[in-house]
């Protein structure tokens, strides 16, 4: 297996972990909103950067075959 | 009549008009129908993978779960999106499967991908049984769903017993005529009046009762702690961490019946893994009803509906015209998903269930279950009111589950077997 199909797995991961991490798991604030929905928030959004980068070196394994 | 009402109404009527428009020509068969003939382009593809992420399970269910469960309800934030992770390397591979050898269904795909005929025809008939017994309450949901918008808002029963028939016979109606594009043109409409209105919500009631959001939650970490932190009870760690799995495994194997005809209905499998990548960044937006629901613990009593949280702050903040619109983008999420649902309920019935031999009669008895399908849901509806004397309606995880767990234990077996049966790349 390409090691660039794991790229999505790193922001999966830290979304599965997300109820374990005791950091998270507390009654303080970042920017304002409670850490899960940030924590949640952000690795969601990281999810489609990381789909783009997979998708690039996909895309020129396949155009170098 | 109240304003709000009669806007309800005529969204309703509205949201139907639209369906009707999206029929280019009459559907020559099941594959027209079903999968618009394989021809949807990215920003048709685009609505139609969202309107699995917005239903009214989002709009008024995650507003509920936060209220109730506090920051519980982020278990709903990730689930789909890594789904979509998972669905970025397999999509491409279904698709052209389903180009190659006709596939309409899920069914259709266990069938083909059996080496043993006699297995394989077992499996797409046990999918299908299985897709609608475990897929039809999530369509009872829907349409409880819009009679409970409709009660909450007017308080009158009578009035939410009418859109709900109402509501409901349009969708038939559309669905029959236009298929899979009736759904993709009220699709645009829900989802860009969900959006406008979510965005308004999320500033105008968190400004209202608290001068802002991070006020807002300032004051729930005086006053409300735990609603910030997952905690021991009905929404613990453990309810959280399998939610969510369980939630993104049903989503990644495609175990759902209307997932099948969106992906199966795209014209390259680029514009696919496209929107796989950047539909994510859409996903954050089901933040915006926990923010509103997070409102309501400062305001509401303990002993509100959670599921009308959302509609009961609105109507405190906004005027009448306004809580109409948010009335009418709750009854889109109701109908549009509820549109799809019975497209995928139709096609498993008339493709691996009755199999009709000849196309018309396929084509007959797919658009008989579409009828029979929404008369059943209705027929639960009416006993789930006899039973209670009030709209049942269960938004939260539970009914997600319900619907998704056996099937994704289901597709979990079926697709292991399947892979012993013949490989992947064969």
């Amino acid at each position: 297996m390409r090691p660039y199909y794991l790229i999505p797995a790193v922001p999966a991961l830290a979304l599965v972990l997300m109820p374990v991490l005791p950091f998270l798991n507390s009654t303080g604030l970042w920017l304002g909103l409670p850490r899960l929905l940030v924590w949640g928030a952000v690795w969601v959004a990281l999810l489609t950067p990381a789909m783009l980068l997979t998708g690039r070196l996909m895309s020129r394994a396949e155009a170098e075959k | 009549m109240s304003t709000v009402l009669v806007i309800a109404f005529v969204g309703i009527v509205f949201i139907g008009v639209l369906g009707f428009l999206g029929r280019r020509r009459p559907a020559a068969n099941l594959t027209e129908w079903t999968v618009g003939g394989r021809q949807v382009g990215a920003v048709t593809m685009w609505f139609l993978q969202a309107g699995e992420i917005f239903t009214t399970f989002t709009f008024l269910g995650m507003a509920g779960l936060a209220f109730s469960g506090g920051v519980a309800a982020v278990y709903a934030l990730p689930y789909v999106p890594i789904a979509y992770a998972v669905l970025f390397f397999i999509a491409k591979r279904l698709w052209s499967l389903g180009r190659e050898r006709g596939y309409l269904t899920q069914g259709d795909y266990l069938e083909d991908r059996f080496g043993s005929r006699t297995l394989g025809t077992l499996s797409g008939t046990l999918s299908a049984v299985l897709g609608v017994v475990f897929v039809l309450p999530y369509l009872q949901l829907q349409i409880t769903g819009l009679g409970l918008i409709v009660k909450l808002v007017t308080g009158n029963a009578a009035s939410s017993t009418i859109s709900m028939v109402v509501g409901f016979v349009l969708v038939v109606a559309f669905v029959l005529w236009a298929g899979l594009r009736g759904v993709a043109v009220t699709s645009y409409f829900k989802d860009a009046i969900m959006l406008v209105v979510l965005v308004v919500l999320i500033v105008a009631i968190p400004v209202h009762f608290s001068g802002g959001i991070p006020a807002m939650f300032q004051r729930i970490q005086q006053l409300h702690p735990a609603a910030l932190t997952l905690h021991a009870g009905p929404n613990d760690q453990v309810w959280f961490f399998s939610s969510m799995v369980v939630s993104a495994i049903g989503v990644a194997l495609m175990t759902l019946p209307h997932q099948w005809a969106p992906l199966l209905s795209a014209r390259d499998p680029q514009v696919l893994r496209k929107n796989y990548t950047w539909m994510p960044l859409y996903g954050v937006c089901i933040a915006f009803p926990m923010i509103v629901g997070f409102a309501a613990i400062l305001v509401l009593s303990k002993n509100t509906s959670a599921n009308g949280v959302l509609l009961t702050l609105t109507q405190q903040v906004l005027p009448p015209w306004a809580v109409g619109l948010i009335v009418v983008a709750a009854i889109a999420t109701a109908m549009v998903p509820a549109a799809g649902i019975m497209i995928g309920i139709s096609s498993l019935v008339a493709r691996n269930i009755v199999r009709t031999r000849s196309d018309r009669g396929q084509f007959w008895v797919n658009h008989g279950t579409v009828v029979v399908a929404c008369a059943l849901a209705l027929v639960l509806v009416a006993r789930s009111y006899a039973r209670t004397h009030s709209p049942t309606c269960c938004f939260s995880h539970i009914a997600e589950q319900c619907s998704s767990l056996p099937r994704t234990c289901w597709a979990c077996c079926a697709n292991a077997w399947s892979a012993r049966c013949r490989s992947w790349r064969a």
